[in-house]
């Protein structure tokens, strides 16, 4: 009998506390786990709120890890299983250690991996860019600018993410050959002061050519301190990503280049394949599990086309 | 200057020589300039993170207070349409809100500094990143706010603004600290809350004070670090800086138990934990010895303090009843009346 | 020495950096005997005491514990030697209860590889102790909710533990009551019938006298002289003490009593939520405060500072109502306290003298709130002077000053203002002859000069020997006032312990 009133009671609780996750239980629940807070996932959310307009019968949410870090992520996807989802598309942290965690997570719902692969898992696909080509055209992109050679320096938050090490791995392959030489790799843990003060310090430093940034908040960064030092046009700069500041600096020339991904298609494909998957499609899986997602490279004839059309979809959200 | 002061000063004039040696670079115009104005930023608000730390308080919640005026100032600039005089005052006065409120909580509702400051940390963290949807928020494509971007993180002959801003709100805290009355309760405070309720001091009142102050400067703070970065991402912005500003405040002479430290020690704490960031990129040692550096040089820095106070203590204890046996104390007189 | 020395020092000198603390001093106890140790502060007691304890080592002479000389000895020596301290500041530990009190680093421990601590057998063990000292609480009370005295029981307790053959008493009754200090001195009675030696170390020369069997005065690190049984008088120790007569402590008022200063009117503490007391001062007069600890002497002096609330009643200064609801509130209108915890409470013991001085007239040496440094110092220089302040100047800090210039910087903070009233919580504890001496003369001044002063104190020989009248309290209200004629201990002692005293009408 106590337990009993016990159990009523817990469930009146829950069912106040968690109203909306229950009504939702009726929908299948779908989730885009993110590996960072940043403006790219703002715009993955509009993919995602593309394919909810679509779908109805499911619903949709984007998880932000704001920590970054792999146990943040690991306990959200726990969060996710326990409140029964049914599909969920990650980028993650740090793939090599959660593969057991994946696993877990893929017996009990579909898995996808986006943006940054897991691919040692049970995961059923990933949707994303292909962090290599895209450093490979990167690489191409610092060699257009320093036709001569020249020396360079890279900034990242942490090199513990796949998708930094593949980024790098491309550069360097794409670099062979040629008189560029990368001369250091400088990480800021996602402290953005950090990211601006590390550029600061390797132009007092000196005897650099171009700056690449790889993160989509140290292309600003990068900006910012040679905008700030005075330095625009005197040294290079290659990017990642489309941060507005980022297309800035690309429209006034002080960025040769970034490459763009399309987070956009992540949150958008990374929703309607679950949906696909989860009906009972599997028809769209390639044989290697990978679905890329081709990057572009944004320069200064087309960056202004490109700004319209990310003011439209950040503006939608 | 206390003997402390210019023993920082000499740890930082070594570090600084030892780099300068080892990169000339380091000595050059913009990577001075660079600098002061990371120490400018990160001094504002470690003095007054180092003010509660006077009183024997703490405060952890700095970092996530930047977090949290920070969206709201970016919200409200480029979003809202405020006029730039009115954000900043929101900014400021939102700094001395919570500031107030933390001191309420620790003097009236006497709860621990530390968990007041720690629940501080996780409530403003939290509402920041609910307050954008843990999106980053920038000032995007608009060129609207660059001159009022020039104004908080720019320079003038040379100087970066946040370094001058630094040298005002030192000045201004240093009078405040060390010549006025209410430094002076800080300190009391500091050292013996009890006696100095029973010498008439409105304790709640200056206690309440101090994290205002704390709270007011990270106010300050959020508009230069906003410029500098020129974005802010809820879940990181700020993170740690507490830290920093605990650590610079140690370094400068600051105790945890409260009643020490000076101003002129906390800016030059937060000078050589900023010289400790900056060597470990211009001597090109990996990034990801970066804390290592800094906390061995902070223990370095504490320890070299202790063995002279080790020292003193036991000698002081033992002379001091020979002391009294030698020279008897001249007040064991009768009193002359009768 | 006699064969049945259980304890002799033979020729012991100190010196610490080239200043001699202990020169040749030669004393014995025998088992069963109360040696009384006396001598002013800074005569080399705690030295030599440091000695035995084996803290510190002497430079010459010997320590021959039954017949076997030791030339140092070391802490553990000591103990093994069954010599056991009860120290002047309390070192029990407050977040434990009083049976792990006792025993700490000798707790009952069960067998195995946890060692667990068998708190039961530890209770069984410290009730025989605590009874013995007559103590009122259990073994398994939580030492933060005794009083001072009763902590100190605690400590004694701990000496009692380990069968001590030698105790070795430093000022144990300083924070003790009369009746709980005549339970002490039947304590060392009843040791000194089985066997024990105590020396017992104290001012409280009446003590010494109700308890020693001999005595021995130490003198700037000499030994003074010695009195057997039947010279220990009362005036030959002082003699001793400091080489000359000491005079009457009394020194009456320059005019006799005037009006009334303040009246306290059906004033309820929070400490006695259904008692009332009330009483008058008058001007001129110092009115002493006697009663046991725990009688409400120190809850009336919080309560007239404005520490802890009064929740009815009236208190009129100079014939109008006065409310205090803050110590703050309390200095405006001219009431100050000396409070009983000097260290605690009175000093900021890390600041300058000056800043102490100053600290609670602050405004009236800042100009736009900036501190004027310079009438600051003048200010405590003033003060130093006037209050013969023994210090090398008054930039040093409080710490660094003996106790009886710590009181009277205390009282500096009150004198450079404008006392109406000043509440002295026993101004005297743990203060030397001779600067206790000052503080009186200093107290009788301020009457003189106007000022009310109530002089809370548990030392009998103060109460007796410096008020005007006296007002015993007893369970949170006054059960008599005596008057000059009528001041004897018994009549001290019967109203504090609820009893009426002799020869005279008691006050309801």
């Amino acid at each position: 009998m106590h337990r009993l009133i016990q159990a009523t009671l817990v469930g009146a609780v829950s069912l106040a506390l968690f109203g909306a996750p229950a009504v939702a239980q009726q929908k299948k629940s779908l989730a885009l786990v993110t590996n960072v807070s940043a403006d790219f996932w703002t715009v993955a959310r509009a993919g995602v709120m593309k394919a909810q307009g679509e779908h109805p019968d499911f619903a949709m949410q984007v998880i932000v890890t704001g920590q970054a870090t792999a146990a943040e992520q690991r306990r959200e996807l726990d969060d996710l299983l326990a409140s029964g989802v049914a599909g969920i598309s990650i980028s993650a942290i740090d793939p090599k250690n959660s593969t057991e965690e994946f696993n877990k997570v893929a017996s009990h719902a579909a898995l996808f991996t986006t943006d940054s692969d897991a691919p040692n898992s049970n995961r059923l696909v990933y949707i994303g860019t292909d962090n290599k080509a895209a450093g490979l055209q990167a690489a191409g992109e610092i060699r257009k600018a320093l036709p001569n050679g020249g020396k360079l320096m890279a900034f990242v938050g942490t090199m513990d993410a796949d998708n930094a090490r593949e980024r790098v791995e491309g550069i360097r392959e794409g670099l062979k050959g040629s008189n560029v030489t990368i001369v250091d790799i400088r990480t800021d843990g996602g402290d953005f002061a950090k990211a601006k003060a590390n550029v600061q310090d390797a132009l007092a430093k000196g005897g650099l050519d171009l700056l690449v940034g790889l993160y989509n908040y140290n292309t600003p960064q990068i900006y910012s301190a040679v905008k700030d030092a005075g330095m625009s046009g005197k040294i290079k700069v290659v990017g990642f990503d489309e941060d507005a500041q980022t297309l800035r600096g690309v429209a006034d020339g002080t960025i040769q280049s970034t490459i763009v991904q399309q987070p956009f298609q992540f949150g958008y494909q990374s929703m309607t394949d679950l949906v696909k998957y989860i009906n009972g499609d599997k028809s769209f899986i390639p044989a290697n599990h990978l679905i890329i997602i081709p990057t572009r490279v944004i320069q200064k004839d087309n960056v202004h086309e490109f700004q319209q059309s990310m003011r439209r979809m950040l503006a939608a959200k | 200057m206390a003997r402390k002061d210019w023993g920082l000063l000499l740890l930082l004039l070594v570090v600084g020589g030892v780099t300068a040696i080892l990169n000339p670079r380091f000595l050059s115009a913009v990577n001075l300039l660079d600098m002061a104005n990371l120490i400018g930023l990160f001094g504002i608000f470690s003095i007054g993170v180092g003010m509660v730390i006077i009183t024997g308080g703490i405060d952890l919640s700095v970092g996530s207070i930047f977090a949290l005026l920070g969206v709201v100032f970016i919200d409200l600039l480029v979003n809202r349409g405020v006029p730039w005089p009115l954000a900043i005052l929101a900014v400021v006065a939102g700094g001395v809100v919570l500031g107030g409120l933390q001191g309420l909580l620790v003097t009236k509702a006497k709860l621990q500094p530390f968990v007041v400051t720690l629940c501080g940390l996780l409530i403003y963290r939290g509402a920041a990143r609910y307050y954008t949807t843990d999106a980053t928020m920038g000032f995007g494509y608009s060129d609207d706010f660059d001159w009022l971007g020039w104004l908080a993180s720019g320079r003038s002959w040379g100087i970066p603004h946040p370094f001058i801003l630094l040298i005002i709100v030192a000045v201004v805290m240093g009078v405040l600290l060390h010549r006025s009355v209410f430094g002076r309760y800080l300190f009391a405070i500091g050292r013996n809350e009890e006696a100095a309720r029973f010498s008439g001091i409105r304790t709640d009142a200056v206690v309440i004070g101090a994290y205002v102050i704390s709270g007011g400067l990270a106010g300050v703070a959020t508009i230069c670090l906003v410029f500098y970065t020129n974005s802010v991402s809820p879940s990181s912005f700020g993170n740690f800086y507490e830290l920093y500003a605990i650590a610079a405040a140690v370094l400068g002479g600051c105790s945890l138990r409260g009643g020490e430290g000076s101003v002129i020690g906390i800016v030059l704490g937060t000078a050589l934990l900023q010289v400790l960031q900056n060597l470990v990129n211009i001597l090109g040692i990996p990034s990801s010895l970066n804390f290592a550096v800094m906390g061995t040089v902070i223990l370095l820095g504490v320890l070299a303090d202790q063995p002279i106070v080790r020292r003193a203590i036991p000698s002081f204890r033992t002379l001091r009843p020979g002391r009294g046996t030698a020279k008897p104390v001249p007040g064991s007189v009768a009193p002359d009346r009768s | 020495m006699a064969a049945d020395t259980l304890l002799s020092l033979a020729g012991i000198s100190k010196s610490y950096a080239g200043v001699r603390a202990l020169v040749d001093v030669s004393l014995g106890v025998e088992a069963g005997t109360v040696l009384g140790l006396i001598g002013e502060n800074g005569a080399g007691k705690s030295t030599l005491m440091k000695i035995l304890g084996g803290v510190v080592q002497p430079d010459a002479g010997s320590i021959v514990i039954d017949g076997v000389p030791h030339g140092a000895m070391t802490v553990a020596s000591a103990a093994r030697a069954g010599i056991a301290f009860v120290h002047q500041e309390l070192t029990v530990l407050d977040n434990l209860d009083v049976a792990a009190n006792i025993f700490l680093g000798r707790e009952a421990v069960a067998g195995g590889p946890l060692r667990l601590v068998r708190n039961r057998a530890m209770h069984d063990l410290a009730r025989p102790l605590l009874q013995r000292l007559g103590a009122d609480f259990g073994p398994e009370t939580s030492v933060s909710k005794l009083l001072i005295a009763q902590r100190q029981l605690v400590e004694i307790a701990r000496a009692l533990s380990v069968d001590a053959r030698v105790i070795i008493m430093d000022e144990p009754t300083s924070s003790l009551t009369l009746q709980e200090t005549e339970r002490l001195l039947q304590v060392i009675a009843d040791l000194r019938a089985s066997g024990v030696a105590v020396i017992y170390i104290s001012h409280r020369l009446h003590e010494v006298k109700a308890c020693a069997d001999r005595v021995v005065c130490l003198r700037d690190g000499r030994v003074a002289g010695g009195l057997k049984r039947d010279e220990i008088e009362h005036n030959a120790m002082i003699r001793l003490m400091i080489g000359r007569d000491l005079r009457s402590l009394y020194t009456p008022p320059l005019a006799s009593p005037g009006g009334e200063i303040c009246v306290v009117d059906r004033v309820v503490t929070s400490a006695f939520p259904d008692r009332h007391l009330s009483f008058t001062l008058r001007r001129g007069e110092i009115l002493g405060m006697a009663g046991l600890v725990g009688s409400g002497r120190t809850s009336l002096a919080r309560a007239l500072f404005g520490v802890d609330p009064i929740l009815s009643g009236e208190v009129r200064l100079a014939g109008q109502a006065v409310t205090m609801r803050s110590p703050r509130q309390a200095i405006e209108q001219g009431i100050y306290l000396v409070p009983e915890d000097r260290k605690g409470e009175g000093l900021v013991l890390d600041m300058k003298l000056s800043e102490n001085i100053s600290l609670a007239s602050m405004q009236r040496h800042a100009r736009l709130n900036l501190i004027d440094r310079a009438s600051e110092t003048a200010t405590a220089r003033e003060q130093q002077a006037s209050l013969r302040i023994k210090t090398p100047g008054v930039a040093v800090h409080a710490a660094t000053l003996s106790g009886g210039n710590q009181q009277k910087v205390v009282l500096a903070k009150w004198l450079s203002m404008a006392p109406r009233l000043i509440i002295f919580d026993e101004p005297t504890r743990g203060i030397d002859v001779g600067a206790k001496g000052e503080i009186y003369t200093l107290m009788r001044a301020l009457a003189d000069d106007g000022v009310g002063v109530i002089m809370i104190s548990s030392d009998m020989e103060e109460v007796i020997g410096v008020s005007d009248r006296v007002a015993v309290m007893h369970e949170g209200r006054i059960s008599g006032v005596l008057d000059r004629p009528d001041f004897s201990e018994l009549n001290v002692l019967r109203l504090a312990i609820g009893q009426p005293a002799e020869h005279l009408e008691t006050v309801s």
